[in-house]
Order: structure tokens, then C-alpha cells, then sequence
């Protein structure tokens, strides 16, 4: 009886090849590559195709240059410039972060009350949008009634005549100190998740033998943790390479060009020259460096996801 | 653990001390939202909380009530955009519409594509996943310049349903990844069982599968929300006259100065939703942010 019934079933259904059936994994993967594909890929082709035209400024002509806009961002100081900003902030702010996350994370690190309270008040900056951040600290750096430049006045490290945004390396720290606010949180909930989850007993066994906690911290925890950091480090990295939001809040590549990373200087030529060819073109290479560094990064300290 | 009295008062005064200094920057904008402005651009009251608190920003931000005062001195007003453009209003509504948007569908295709990959084994499966990881890593900028182009072209330009596109393009990779990880924690073993009792795989990850990542599934829903939420530089590009909340708070600072009490208004206003919503799902918060590579 029972089989009958199945044949007639089967008679009634069209037979679907078997890659269209929820038996392959095509029909389950196949909207999400379509997405990338489209919105992801296509773009980035595009991208390159754009980059082989030269644009001739004045009469808006776009010519068919492979090398043109390629031999222009080497020769282009204010890319050299721009790299080198970008790996400036990259750097700080990383090791920053990093070091803040690990310290506040060993600080918050405990079962006793008002620490789980204090955690969640830590996430509170991750939420804000990076634009509304640079916002607030705009506010908070503004020369004539900014909170921190009248702390800074009062403390003697700066004086009213040069906000803290208006001079270059000042500039710099300025956003850095914004980026730090925000993303620090982002480090000390990494780091409090590897250091829960480490086993107890080579603490013990430590304590036993007479460590102190600074050796336990060294020999121990970081070793083990350094699996955790490689990670956090590599996410954070990447996020930091291509800043955009705070140096278009905060100082818009100014004063002069001293903040200007690789992303500003790609969005500046695109919004203010018009020379979309040339914008593709660096945005290209900041594409190339970022893949070049992290698949460095992920062969030397072996990160797997 | 075996704390002197003196030593944990200390890390309890130096906890809230850097906690402090964290929160500091959100309560002195949430201070400023409630000053009036006169108060705000006085130097001489800066740290002095000598002020009446007002709602005023947040009637004319959030509530689109007309600037006070603006009707008998029209000369006083900043810019040149007139009244109405410290109206929040319509950016809230087209980053709700967004920010819903996206997530609902980078759920669905995240859903589906990190079934294939959690239960099925196939060649390229590892190049796939690979793949989907380098599009996290794609700078925005690099790809802004073309999407631009096509948006054009295809009409998407200045839409909601473009910049919904847009940022759930950015949430895909996040969300198949971090997905992933909450599927390839259930035992391969059930799925099996519930094949052997007839079921076929649809019926598998419908059924069986669906019910039980329900936690995952909220947690990735509120991250992609949170990042479409705050997404900056596609709204900034893909869209002129649909703002989302971000882009429109910069749009308050004119070359005349800055009008600090709707802008810090409006942010507070921005900043309240997600924080409601991170907290809820703040458990599963450390495997969200690191796209399923760390467990909790």
C-alpha cells in the first residue's frame, strides 16, 4: 500500500534535476553568491576596468590607458603620504587598543558583584555610530567650549590658540584618541572571552610553585591567549586600514593633508575632482595592500577562523 | 581570589574609574542634548551644571516641530536650508526601513547559505567559505566608485531598496560566517536521524535545525542591524536625498557653525535602540564580532 502511494506521488512531481533539489548544495548557496557576485565582484572587475582609463580633466574625455593611472598612484606623493598616514594610525591605534583591551580586560575579569554591571557599561561604545563618535568629539575638542580642550587648557598641555584639531600631528591624535574610545570595548570583550575560557589548573599549579602573579601573566596567560590576540588583532587591523568615517567627521583629511589616509584620499579625489578612473585606481591599491598584509599576517601567526 | 580588603577596594575604585571614562563621552552628549543652547556655547559654564534642562532639541530633531523663536527673527537661523532641516524625522524612518530591510534579508540568505555549508560536504566548500571571508575584508571604498555606476543604471540610486542592497552586502559575510558556527554546533547525528525518519533536507533545516539556533539567529539579526544601523560611507555615496541617521547628523554642521543641541539630540536618539538590543543579545556578543571564530 505504502509504496503505491509514494509512485503516485512521484507521477504527479515534475522530477527536478538533482541540483535543484534540497539535496545539493546549490539551490542554499546559490542567493548569497548571486549577492556577491552582482554586488561584490562585479564591482571590483569594474573597478578595474575603470582604473585603465586616463580622464582628461578639461574636457572630461575618458581614454583607454591601461598603465596611465597604475604608474600615476606610484609616482603620486600624496599616495606615499597617504600610506604612510594610514600605517601610522593603523599602528598606534592597534597597539593602543590592544594593550588597553588586554589591562582593562585582567581588570574587569571577575565573578564578584557590580563587575558584570560594569562589563555591560564597557560595551556602551561599540553602539554608536562611528560618524555620531567623531561628532562627540568634535564637540569635546572644540577650541572655545570643548570639555577635553579646557581640561587640557587647565592642565597646561594646550593652549587656546591651537586647537587640537588644527595642527597636524595634534590632528592625528585627535582622531586616534576617537578611534581608541570606540574600539577599545571591541578588545576588552575578546580578551575577557579568552580569559574565561582558560583552563584553571596551570594557575594553580603556578601558584603551587611560587610564581607571582606578573610571571603567571607572562607565562602563562599570554601564551595562551595568543591564539585570542592573533585574532582580535587581525580584525581590528583590517577595520583600522581602511578608516574613513572619523577622518570624514572629524577633520576631512585637514589640516592641510595630514590626516588623509588611503580611503580619504580615494573618496577626496572622487568627490572633489570628479576623476572617478583615478579614485578607482587607489582604491584599488588600498584593496591590494590590505590583502597583502593580511594574508601575511594569517600565514605568520597561523589564524584560522 | 584571595583578595585583601585593600586590594579589591582599589580594583573596584580603579574598575569604575576606567568605566567612567568610557561612559564619560555619552553622558556629556546626552548632558548636551538637554542644555539649552545658550548654555552649550557658553565657555564660562562648560563643567558649571547651571542650566534648565529642555527637551526642545528633541522636539525639533525627533518630533519635527519648527525651530522656536525662528518665525520673528528669521535672520538668527544658521544655514541657508531654512527650518525644516533640523528635522530628523525622515532620517529615522528611512534608517528603520534600511536597517529592517537589510536584516531580514541577509538573515534569509544567510540562513540558507550557512546550511549548505554547516551540513554539506563539497568540493570547494573551504575556497567558498574563504571567499565570503575576503568580502569582509573588502574596503567599502574600493568598491564604492562602480556600485555607484550601477546603482545608477539599474535605478537604484537614491532608493531605500538600494542602500537595503547595499548594506546587506557588507551583513552577508557576517552573517553566513557567524550562522555557520551556531549550526556547526548542533550534532550532525540529529539531522541524520530526522533523514532516516523521512525527512527531506528542507524539511531538515525547517523543522529541526531552524528551532534550535533560534539564540544565534536573534544575535546575528541585531549585529546586522546594528551595522546597517551605523553604516556611514554607502549611505554617504549611494544616497542625496535619503538620509540615514548618520549621514544626516553631519549634515548639522554648516560652514556658520554647528547647531550641537539637535545634533547631539538626534544621536542620543540614534544610540538608544541598539544599546537596548546589544544587551539582549549581549551572550553571544564576543562570537558575533569575531564572526564565529571564538566561542562562548
Amino acid at each position: 500500500m505504502m509504496r503505491d502511494h509514494d509512485s503516485k506521488a512521484d507521477a504527479k512531481l515534475i522530477r527536478l534535476p538533482r541540483w535543484l533539489t534540497s539535496d545539493h548544495p546549490f539551490p542554499w548557496l546559490f542567493p548569497a553568491s548571486a549577492m556577491l557576485i552582482i554586488f561584490g565582484l562585479y564591482p571590483v572587475l569594474y573597478s578595474l576596468w575603470l582604473s585603465m582609463f586616463k580622464r582628461n580633466p578639461a574636457t572630461r574625455i575618458e581614454t583607454f590607458r591601461p598603465s596611465w593611472n597604475w604608474s600615476k598612484v606610484f609616482a603620486d606623493d600624496r599616495v606615499i603620504d597617504a600610506v604612510s598616514i594610514t600605517l601610522t594610525y593603523t599602528l598606534i591605534a592597534l597597539t593602543i587598543q590592544l594593550v588597553l583591551g588586554l589591562a582593562i580586560a585582567l581588570l574587569l575579569d571577575s565573578d564578584r558583584k557590580g563587575f558584570g554591571l560594569l562589563r555591560s557599561l564597557m560595551i556602551l561604545p561599540l553602539v554608536v555610530p562611528p560618524a555620531v563618535t567623531g561628532m562627540m568629539f568634535l564637540l569635546m575638542y572644540d577650541g572655545s567650549f570643548g570639555v577635553i580642550s579646557h581640561m587640557l587648557y587647565g592642565l597646561g598641555l594646550l593652549s587656546p590658540s591651537t586647537p587640537i584639531l588644527a595642527g597636524g600631528t595634534s590632528a592625528l591624535w585627535g582622531v586616534i584618541i576617537a578611534d581608541v574610545w570606540q574600539w577599545t570595548p571591541f578588545m576588552v570583550l575578546i580578551m575577557l572571552a579568552g580569559l574565561r575560557a582558560l583552563p584553571k589548573d596551570p594557575f594553580e599549579a603556578a601558584a603551587i610553585d611560587g610564581a607571582t602573579d606578573i610571571q603567571a601573566f607572562f607565562r602563562l596567560t599570554l601564551p595562551m591567549m595568543s591564539k585570542i590576540i592573533a585574532l582580535a588583532v587581525l580584525i581590528r587591523g583590517i577595520d583600522l586600514f581602511r578608516i574613513y568615517d572619523y577622518i570624514k567627521v572629524m577633520t576631512d583629511s585637514g589640516p592641510g593633508t595630514a590626516t588623509e589616509t588611503l580611503t580619504a584620499y580615494a573618496g577626496t579625489i572622487y568627490f572633489k575632482n570628479a576623476d572617478f578612473p583615478y579614485a578607482s585606481t587607489v582604491a584599488l591599491f588600498t584593496l591590494i595592500l590590505v590583502v597583502i598584509i593580511a594574508n601575511l599576517f594569517i600565514k605568520i601567526f597561523k589564524v584560522r577562523f | 581570589m584571595h583578595d585583601s580588603t585593600f586590594k579589591l577596594t582599589l580594583r573596584y575604585l580603579v574598575s569604575i574609574l576606567i568605566v567612567g571614562i568610557f561612559v564619560f563621552p555619552i553622558a556629556w552628549w546626552g548632558l548636551t542634548s538637554v542644555k539649552p543652547i545658550s548654555a552649550v556655547f557658553d565657555k564660562d559654564r562648560i563643567v558649571v551644571f547651571d542650566f534648565e534642562p529642555t527637551l526642545e532639541n528633541y522636539r525639533v530633531t525627533v518630533l519635527g516641530y519648527s525651530k522656536r523663536g525662528s518665525k520673528e527673527d528669521g535672520k538668527t537661523l544658521m544655514g541657508t536650508s531654512g527650518n525644516n532641516s533640523y528635522d530628523g524625522r525622515s532620517s529615522i524612518v528611512s534608517s528603520v526601513i534600511v536597517a529592517v530591510g537589510s536584516t531580514l534579508i541577509t538573515t534569509i540568505i544567510a540562513l540558507l547559505a550557512s546550511f549548505g555549508l554547516s551540513r554539506m560536504q563539497f568540493w570547494g566548500s573551504q575556497g567558498y567559505l574563504n571567499w565570503i571571508l575576503s568580502q569582509r575584508f573588502l574596503p567599502p571604498v574600493a568598491i564604492i566608485v562602480p556600485l555607484v555606476f550601477i546603482f545608477h543604471d539599474m535605478g537604484l540610486r537614491d532608493t531605500h531598496t538600494g542602500l537595503i542592497i547595499a548594506h546587506t552586502l557588507i551583513n552577508i559575510p557576517i552573517a553566513v560566517l557567524l550562522l555557520k558556527s551556531f549550526m556547526d554546533d548542533i550534532p550532525i547525528d540529529i539531522d541524520q536521524a530526522a533523514m532516516i525518519d523521512g525527512a527531506t533536507r528542507f524539511q531538515c533545516f525547517w523543522m529541526v535545525i531552524l528551532p534550535m539556533v533560534k539564540g544565534g539567529l536573534a544575535a546575528t539579526a541585531v549585529l546586522c542591524f546594528i551595522f546597517s544601523w551605523t553604516e556611514f560611507l554607502l549611505s554617504l555615496f549611494l544616497t542625496n536625498s535619503i538620509r540615514t541617521i548618520p549621514v544626516k547628523i553631519t549634515t548639522y554642521v554648516t560652514s556658520t557653525g554647528s547647531e550641537w543641541g539637535y545634533i547631539s539630540a538626534l544621536g542620543t536618539s540614534a544610540i538608544l535602540p541598539s544599546f537596548i538590543f546589544i544587551l539582549l543579545v549581549q551572550r553571544h556578543l564576543v562570537r558575533g564580532l569575531t564572526m564565529g571564530a571564538i566561542k562562548d
